[in-house]
């Protein structure tokens, strides 16, 4: 109940949106992804994409760790009953934490 | 010792009441009562093959009466009445006895004294049925017109049904026009058109149905007279008009949830009610908040509803303020939405709202029951402070241009109308109909209905549907042009009745009037008008009035058998 962020401002979707067809606020954060995803850990990939979503920056460069052991395989994609394109929303994650960190 | 030709059926119902009454001692404590022709056993004396074989002894033994024991009689007195009826007995000869629910039910633990039980029950019945009478119900011409109370689009599409079907109808409405909740909307959901658009077809089709007299700016101050045949009184600013009519249908509505000063900022300058929300979109083609378009928008769910107060669901909120933050999207490209809700019920068709929104950038999240959001204006900007559940209980603060309070129906402040119609009010103040599934636009009020919102929440397509099935109630009386009442009611022994007055006074139906009688004054019963409740008889200090069907000595000969010890049975201590 202590942290605190702020959502809103320059938000972090639109700028995943300038990099390509990012679509985590559809994510209805059943967590069937969690459940399916073959690495166990506990941000990916629910968590990873409601702060996405939620563009809380600053999480997500704590968790850039996270955005790169993803091993890609769309386990969860299969199963996601909301049909997002987790896969693709990560790739953008990263890109866009490699365009910070050219900065 | 009787004349009576008595049928007595003591029923196993499947070992419900065999297990723990004998059935057979049972028949055979009573089977030589004064007048019992005919007793025995059945399995199951519901089935269709014991009501047959009831049926043969009717007509074989040429019984008079009818007795019996099983179930409570709420289940199934009209079963065997029918049976009786079939077989060419008057159904009032009938008598039920339960001995399930009285008997094997409660007294699980004494096959004994259940058992004795169950004989003085049914000496009681047959005491009873030694001196039934056949009644005939009371047949009452009916008037054929309606009065619909409430001119919102339940009450108007019900006017119309009722006027399609050849019924007059009166349509009072209190605001100075027909219009409603729904005429003052735009554009609905789930599919395309306006709330003012549906309300103006309703507006014309009234106008080409001249059976339809529309009263506004009108209350009905007064309603008399019987079943099937009303007077009401309508009052139109100085007029008073006196309507003749058969049946009443209550639209009345529900009015919007108002927030209390301060309850969730309300009163701050940018935060709203949902209807207020949707007055801005409707009224002009942009939004503009402040001199400019909002960048973003945070609604709360749930504002005076499922909470002490209020406790219930309004169920159209979810989905009208989701519909709301469509629109707004459409309105202003790239504005931000945040929903902050508890449970997200958007049901039916109303989900794929939920999905377009989701895919066009909404964003949810779910506060906990208790932990609501905190809405502030730091003399910047307003913000929404809100504890995600979806995010492990983060606090998050959501900077917004607009506070969207997304707000239920509550049941409209009706007093008047209430005690005028002793219309029956729920718990949770909305009008109460018989049976939510079976009876649902019916009230204990004989002849008043009940339609649309002013019952509890509904949505536009619920509302006239409602209205219909009230329209289609009302046309199963009026109709027919003639009702059968039930003829157990109050009936006055003339030579007795000493004057007094005192049933006109117990009466609360006002059935009772007195009449000139030689020289002197008697009580009458209005048949139509008599619910057969039983409060002027025991106020009668000549005995004078009898309940037919509980007469005083159907009732005086019931205690009788009821104290009588049963007779000695080897098997009994």
């Amino acid at each position: 109940m202590t942290a605190l962020a702020t959502v809103g401002g320059a938000a972090l979707g639109d700028k995943l949106r300038a990099l390509g067809a990012f679509d985590a606020e559809t994510c209805m954060s059943c967590g069937i992804c969690t459940a399916t995803c073959p690495l166990g850990i506990d941000v990916l990939p629910r968590q990873l994409l409601r702060h996405a979503a939620l563009g809380l920056e600053q999480r997500i460069r704590d968790e850039q760790e996270v955005v790169f052991s993803c091993l890609l395989c769309r386990a969860c994609e299969q199963s996601c009953p909301a049909g997002v394109h987790i896969a693709q929303d990560i790739r953008l994650l990263r890109r866009w934490l490699l365009e910070q960190g050219g900065e | 010792m009787s004349e009576r030709r008595i049928g007595v059926y003591v029923c196993q119902c499947g070992g419900n009441i065999s297990d723990y009454v004998d059935v057979e001692q049972v028949v055979g404590a009573v089977a030589n009562d004064p007048g019992v022709v005919v007793a025995r056993t059945a399995m199951f004396t519901c089935s269709d093959a014991t009501q047959q074989e009831i049926e043969a002894d009717i007509r074989e033994q040429q019984l008079d009466g009818l007795v019996v024991a099983s179930c409570s009689p709420k289940l199934h007195t009209f079963t065997f009445r029918e049976a009786a009826r079939r077989a060419g007995l008057n159904p009032y000869e009938y008598t039920q006895v339960n001995i399930r629910e009285q008997c094997s039910w409660t007294h699980t633990d004494d096959r004994t004294g259940a058992t004795r039980k169950a004989m003085q029950l049914v000496r009681a019945g047959i005491a009873r049925t030694r001196l039934t009478e056949p009644l005939e119900p009371t047949a009452v011409q009916t008037t054929p017109s309606a009065l619909v109370i409430g001119g919102g689009v339940a009450g108007m599409r019900a006017a119309i049904g009722l006027a399609d079907l050849g019924l007059g109808v009166f349509l009072v409405e209190r605001e100075a026009r027909l219009c409603g909740h729904t005429g003052e909307l735009g554009e609905l959901f789930p599919n395309a058109g306006t709330g003012s658009g549906l309300v103006a077809r309703l507006l014309e089709q009234i106008r080409e149905r001249p059976q339809i007299a529309v009263f506004t700016s009108a209350e009905v101050t007064a309603k008399s007279g019987t079943y099937g045949n009303y007077r009401a009184v309508i009052r139109a600013g100085e007029e008073s008009i006196h309507a003749e009519i058969g049946q009443i249908i209550v639209a009345t509505g529900f009015d919007s949830y108002e927030p209390a000063a301060g309850e969730y900022g309300y009163g701050i300058q940018g935060v709203l009610t949902l209807p207020e929300f949707r007055r801005m979109l409707d009224s002009r083609e942009d939004l503009i908040v402040g001199g400019r378009k909002p960048e973003s928008i945070a609604y709360v769910y749930c504002v005076g509803s499922r909470c002490e107060e209020h406790p219930y669901c309004s169920r159209f909120c979810c989905s009208a303020a989701v519909h709301a933050s469509l629109l707004a999207s459409d309105r202003v490209a790239g504005v931000r939405q945040y929903h902050l809700y508890r449970d997200m019920r958007t049901y039916g068709r109303n989900e794929l709202m939920l999905s377009e929104s989701r895919e066009r950038g909404s964003l949810y999240l779910k506060f906990a029951d208790g932990d609501p959001p905190e809405v502030t204006h730091d003399g910047q900007r307003l913000s929404v402070t809100v504890r995600d559940q979806l995010t492990g209980g983060d606090e998050l603060t959501i900077p917004a241009d607009l506070v969207v309070l997304v707000t239920g129906m509550v049941p409209q402040a009706n007093d008047r109308l209430v005690k005028t119609l002793k219309l029956p009010v729920g718990g949770d103040g909305f009008f109460n109909e018989i049976h939510p599934k079976l009876r649902p636009v019916e009230t204990v009020v004989d002849g008043v209905l009940i339609a649309g919102a002013c019952q509890g929440p509904k949505t536009v397509a619920e509302s006239v549907t409602s209205g219909l099935a009230a329209v289609s109630q009302t046309a199963a009386v009026l109709k027919r042009g003639v009702a059968e009442l039930d003829p157990q009611i109050a009936t006055v022994h003339a030579s007795a009745c000493s004057g007094c007055g005192a049933c006109v006074e117990a009466c609360p139906f006002g059935a009772i009037s007195m009449i000139a009688r030689d020289g002197g004054e008697v009580a009458q019963i209005d048949r139509a008008g008599c619910k057969g409740c039983g409060a002027c008889a025991p106020v009668c200090g000549e005995d004078a009035i009898d309940l037919l069907g509980y007469t005083d000595g159907q009732v005086r000969a019931m205690i009788d058998a009821l104290i009588q010890i049963p007779p000695t049975h080897p098997h009994l201590p």
